[in-house]
């Protein structure tokens, strides 16, 4: 007998845009959705998009990480379920076990399955248990002279390029790349170091690294009752230092490649008990075998990309699944049909090595429309770039029948964005559309260390904004000091 | 039928019109006009606003460009020369463009590279048809690479011989001078007569040109005369009785003291006189006033404190171009009271000593610089400019009529002059620079590729070249501002609106809204297309921290440079920066590139270290003695 459990009213543990992406989906699903914010949030978009919203501290970014408070905040406004977005306590299973134990339900997998996996040795020999090829590693490196010494016997026998990467990492953090036993041994502290900033567990291990390799990626759901369909892959290998920068639906590799790694991926969480929404990760050498990576137990920032060709929204079935209904659709009925590629537009000067444009006021906001464009944002005229977040203004999503629908589109919608205040990533998502290599769909994970140039790109500000500039300068100086 | 000379007729039809029209043409030297008037400030909005009836005008030429209105179209008008040809020409389709180029020195002061000569006029060659090409010394040989280029192209080559008034000016000398030039050219060619500071009276000028004509009788030739002495219009009067057959003249309505004398009043002289206007639209020259009459008041900053003719001119023969600018120069530098001794006593008396060459550029800012030390300091010939050092040194061209005295040699050089004449006098040959690395050093600087035309412009004005583009990046294309706007004093009116068409056609408007004053900063808001945006003003410091400079000797830079502090040893513009924070160096690896009088010179790791601190930014002027690198020294 299936067990369902109508929600009411669902709290979303987020901010931004993600947080605003699963309240149109809950309100769709007849749901009230309650947001929860810090001080500095109180005015933005987020908290308007919901049906109602808990203050939960003054924050910053703190109070968002605070369970207790999510928990507390839950309960006081009635909710039955916790939606965790991405980032902040989306993989945490100490949230997962605190709903349970409130009696409240997590939106995503079981709290053990988000636990092991979240464990990248765990992970990795769970993949290589279901028969997948794993990117062989080193085992945890002890610490100090031992972790050198096992560190090179890995690169005596497996050789250069290696990775070094975090144990306790994700979202591409806490990765480096070694390409010689001097860069090794520089690389070493190091990661250390970054990994305990960043997640508070130094340990690391390495991997052998794979050239000009791809980043394809598996969206799964599953339900409660051992159905499992995939979505289809995402082709993300165009990375700043492991960061995604644009991705992609589908795969961008062959028809047989791609229904082979769909497959694998479903094998994947079949063999891990995964339930609910989860992408499995792979690297596509230059011969076409591909490598587990690793499995983020969660929404994805890049989900819009997928839900464009499968006209299937993957929030409100992630809602539905923890409600225990059963997955309405089955493999059959997941159509990947054109392309759809989403950007990230955030207020960061690419030239200043994508630094955030912190303070600055967004003082005319106008965005693209027409056909295949989706906007998933948080922005709005006088949204000031916070110190204390992350920079993004909105996401872009576009979508073509053909590759090249879709990259004439995401260049139109590109250039009819006007965004006055912060610096953008607009002119560099410009200058990738532009670029011969992504036009042709050939695009492995180095392709921007390949092409400095896409740096070199004029200001696409306005022209009569610009002459305003000097208006107001001729105006405020009491003379044009460019006639002297 | 109106006879015409159009862009696309042939140099060799343009020449035969000219030779059997009975009539003169005339040039419109806009260019000029605005040099000598209006200190080089009017606007391409200005030229734009008036191209059609100047192209309806019938006009052999638009002087419209070269001298230093290159430098000035980039420096104080923030407009890519080369884009102002282009879109003079979109709207002048009818009218043959004229430059102002001074041979080796091209559009500057000093003498160029070959190659960056070469490559100039190839590209200027593709907006621009007369080519009037002198030197300040009628040295020959400086104005052959410009001769080459022209010819190549297919262009008008319209060599000048300067021309001055004394004993040496014979009309021997003169006829001699054309030779030269024609040996090296050929026959085929219009030769201006250049009388830059509009001196010798119409009798002479009618013996000049009438000596040439009777040794070169096909030989076309074009008048170039300014009024400071209010009697250009006798000259050119002259000059048609004896045979030349393009005259130059200007608008009547923008007319001053110091440039050319009005059109209209040379075409209704030699009317009356029974020579024939060939081409001209009189409608259209009354109708191009009209306009520019209207606009004028907007340039009334830039015209002459001075009103009024100068005659004594002929005396102190100061170009037409150089008027203006001098007065100003008096004016800012408080001795106007001084110009008197200036005009009529040293600059003559320079003048005479130095060997009675040309006074145009750049030989006339040696003799007015060298005028004004001596006349303010009271000492003759001491501390002389490394300009005046090099004119002695023969390094612009050789004297034409006579060295100065050898007491002056001595005086400048101090008693080694013999020796120093010896073994550094002489032409400079300047060396081919690498274009290639300046190409990149310039697309470094901008942060993106450049075109040649762009190159161009770096070549002859790094500095200013980089700045403009940085400009155009922030501020865009303002060359659509009209000059009420670009020189407005004292800041708008709130509500005031401002209209203007945008370089592509789109219209806009922009409406000055209130402003909020506060201590440290002004915030405007302004309705952009309706749209309201603020702008923030940020106030400068009131007084800068007076940063007590400690100066430092070369050896003292030496000694600190051992210890990981690197500082200048010599003046110049960082151009490339190798080393970045934290970088591990060794000795000898190269941290910077200094550019220092057009030299470049690396500057090389002292030591063993690593680099704690980048104390300048690409493109810093630096000075001796200031800090470049820090180094913390690695054992």
């Amino acid at each position: 007998m299936k067990n369902i459990k109508q929600f009411k009213k669902i709290l979303i543990a987020n901010r931004g845009e993600i947080a605003i992406r699963i309240c149109r989906a809950a309100i769709e699903e007849g749901i009230q959705a309650v947001a929860v914010y810090e001080t500095f949030d109180e005015e933005t978009r987020h908290v308007h998009t919901a049906n109602e919203a808990v203050w939960i501290g003054s924050g910053p970014r703190k109070d968002y990480l605070d369970i207790d408070r999510i928990i507390w905040a839950a309960k006081k406004s009635d909710c039955q379920a916790v939606h965790p977005g991405y980032g902040f306590l989306a993989e945490n299973p100490e949230l997962a076990r605190a709903c349970e134990k409130a009696g409240l339900i997590f939106i995503g997998p079981p709290v053990q399955v988000i636990q092991d996996l979240g464990d990248k040795t765990i992970a990795r020999r769970l993949a290589e248990e279901a028969g997948l090829k794993i990117i062989h590693g080193s085992g945890i490196l002890p610490k100090g002279q031992d972790g050198i010494d096992s560190a090179f016997n890995f690169t005596k026998k497996y050789g250069y390029p290696v990775m070094l990467k975090a144990v306790a990492g994700g979202g591409g953090r806490g990765i480096r790349r070694a390409n010689s036993d001097d860069e090794l041994l520089e690389q070493l502290p190091l990661a250390e170091k970054e990994s305990v900033a960043s997640f508070g567990d130094g340990r690391l291990y390495l991997e052998k690294g794979l050239i000009r390799p791809r980043h394809v990626e598996v969206q799964i759901l599953a339900d409660n009752y051992g159905k499992i369909v995939h979505m289809g892959a995402r082709n993300c290998s165009i990375q700043r230092r492991h960061q995604k920068l644009v991705e992609i639906a589908p795969g961008m590799i062959r028809p047989e490649l791609e229904k082979n790694i769909c497959e694998a991926a479903v094998g994947y969480a079949r063999h891990t008990g995964y339930t609910n929404a989860g992408t499995i990760e792979f690297l596509v050498d230059h011969d076409d075998q591909f490598y587990f990576l690793e499995i983020n137990t969660r929404l994805q920032v890049e989900h819009t990309v997928t839900e464009a060709i499968t006209g299937i929204d993957i929030v409100r079935r992630q809602i539905r699944i923890t409600q225990g209904m059963p997955l309405d659709i089955s493999q059959n009925d997941v159509l990947c049909r054109g392309f759809a590629i989403e950007v990230r537009i955030n207020a960061e000067d690419p030239k200043q090595n994508f630094a955030p444009e912190i303070d600055k006021v967004v003082s005319v906001y106008q965005s693209p429309g027409g056909p295949g464009i989706r906007l998933d944002g948080m922005v709005y005229q006088g949204y000031k770039i916070p110190a204390v977040y992350d920079s993004l203004l909105v996401k872009l999503t576009v979508y073509g029948f053909t590759w090249s629908d879709t990259t004439s589109r995401l260049e139109r919608a590109l250039k009819n964005f006007v965004i006055v205040g912060p610096k953008t990533t607009i002119p560099f998502y410009i200058k990738i559309v532009q670029e011969k290599e992504f036009l042709s769909g050939q695009f492995d994970t180095e392709y921007i260390e390949r092409h400095p140039e896409l740096f070199d790109y004029r200001s696409l500000e306005r022209e009569e904004a610009k002459i305003a500039k000097l208006l107001a300068l001729i105006h405020h100086k009491k003379y044009n000091p460019f006639t002297e | 039928m109106i006879n015409r000379i159009f862009p696309n007729t042939s140099p060799s039809n343009g020449l035969r019109i000219l030779l059997d029209a009975k009539g003169y043409f005339i040039t419109n030297t806009a260019r000029d006009l605005s040099q000598s008037d209006f200190k080089n400030r009017i606007l391409p909005h200005t030229d734009f606003a008036v191209a059609d009836e100047r192209d309806e005008a019938g006009f052999f030429s638009l002087e419209i460009t070269g001298g230093a209105s290159i430098h000035v179209d980039l420096l104080r008008k923030q407009i890519n020369p080369f884009e102002r040809l282009a879109l003079l020409r979109k709207k002048m389709p009818r009218t043959m463009f004229q430059t102002l180029c001074r041979g080796i020195n091209l559009f500057g002061y000093r003498p160029y590279p070959e190659n960056v000569i070469r490559l100039t006029v190839k590209e200027f060659v593709k907006y621009v048809e007369v080519w009037r090409v002198f030197d300040f010394l009628n040295y020959v040989p400086n104005m052959i690479p410009v001769f080459e280029e022209v010819k190549k192209a297919g262009k008008y080559l319209e060599p000048a011989i300067c021309f001055s008034t004394g004993p040496e000016h014979t009309d021997e000398y003169y006829v001699k001078k054309v030779h030269e030039i024609i040996d090296v050219t050929g026959k085929d060619i219009i030769l201006a007569i250049k009388n830059h500071s509009g001196i010798g009276t119409p009798g002479r000028i009618f013996h000049l040109i009438s000596a040439i004509k009777n040794v070169f009788p096909d030989l076309i030739i074009h008048y170039h005369g300014h009024n400071t002495d209010g009697n250009d219009v006798g000259r050119i009067l002259a000059s048609v009785k004896a045979g030349a057959k393009i005259v130059d003249a200007a608008d009547h309505s923008m007319t001053g003291f110091f440039g050319p004398p009005a059109i209209l009043t040379v075409i209704q002289v030699l009317e009356e006189e029974g020579y024939h206007a060939e081409g001209i639209n009189k409608d259209a020259i009354i109708e191009t006033s009209n306009k520019l009459k209207k606009i004028r008041p907007a340039y009334s900053q830039f015209e002459s404190q001075f009103k009024g003719f100068d005659p004594t001119v002929h005396i102190h023969k100061l170009p037409g171009g150089a008027m203006g600018s001098s007065f100003e120069q008096a004016v800012k530098g408080n001795f106007l009271d001084k110009m008197p001794d200036i005009l009529m006593k040293e600059l003559p008396k320079v003048h005479i000593e130095l060997g009675n060459f040309w006074s145009v550029t750049p030989g006339s800012q040696i003799l007015w610089t060298t005028a004004v030390a001596h006349t303010l300091s009271g000492k003759r010939y001491e501390n002389a400019s490394q300009d005046l050092k090099n004119l002695m040194l023969e390094k612009y061209g050789p004297f034409p009529f006579r060295k100065p005295s050898d007491e002056i040699y001595e005086m400048v050089f101090g008693s080694n002059w013999k020796n120093i004449l010896k073994n550094e006098a002489g032409c400079e040959t300047c060396i081919p620079i690498d274009i290639d690395m300046e190409r990149k050093k310039f697309e470094q600087a901008i942060g993106r590729p450049c075109d040649l035309e762009e190159l161009v412009l770096y070549l002859q004005h790094p500095k200013d070249t980089i700045d403009f583009f940085k400009y155009e990046e922030e501020y865009g294309k303002t060359y659509i501002l009209p000059p009420e706007i670009w020189f407005k004093k004292g800041g708008f009116a709130a509500g005031d609106i401002i209209k203007f068409e945008d370089y592509k056609g789109k219209h806009h408007q922009i409406i000055i809204g209130a402003s909020n004053v506060r201590e440290d900063s002004i915030l405007t808001y302004m309705m952009i297309d309706h749209h309201p945006e603020p702008f923030v003003y940020r106030k400068e410091e009131k007084k800068e921290k007076v940063e007590k400079k400690i100066e430092f000797n070369l050896k003292e830079i030496d000694d600190l440079a051992e210890m990981g502090e690197i500082r200048a040893k010599i003046n110049g513009v960082v151009i490339e920066i190798h080393a970045k924070e934290n970088d591990i160096v060794n000795k000898g690896d190269l941290l910077l590139t200094i550019e220092a009088m057009k030299m470049l010179s690396n500057i090389n790791s002292p030591i063993n270290g690593i680099v704690k601190e980048i104390a300048v930014k690409l493109g810093n002027n630096i000075k001796q003695g200031d800090l470049l690198i820090r180094l913390k020294i690695k054992a």
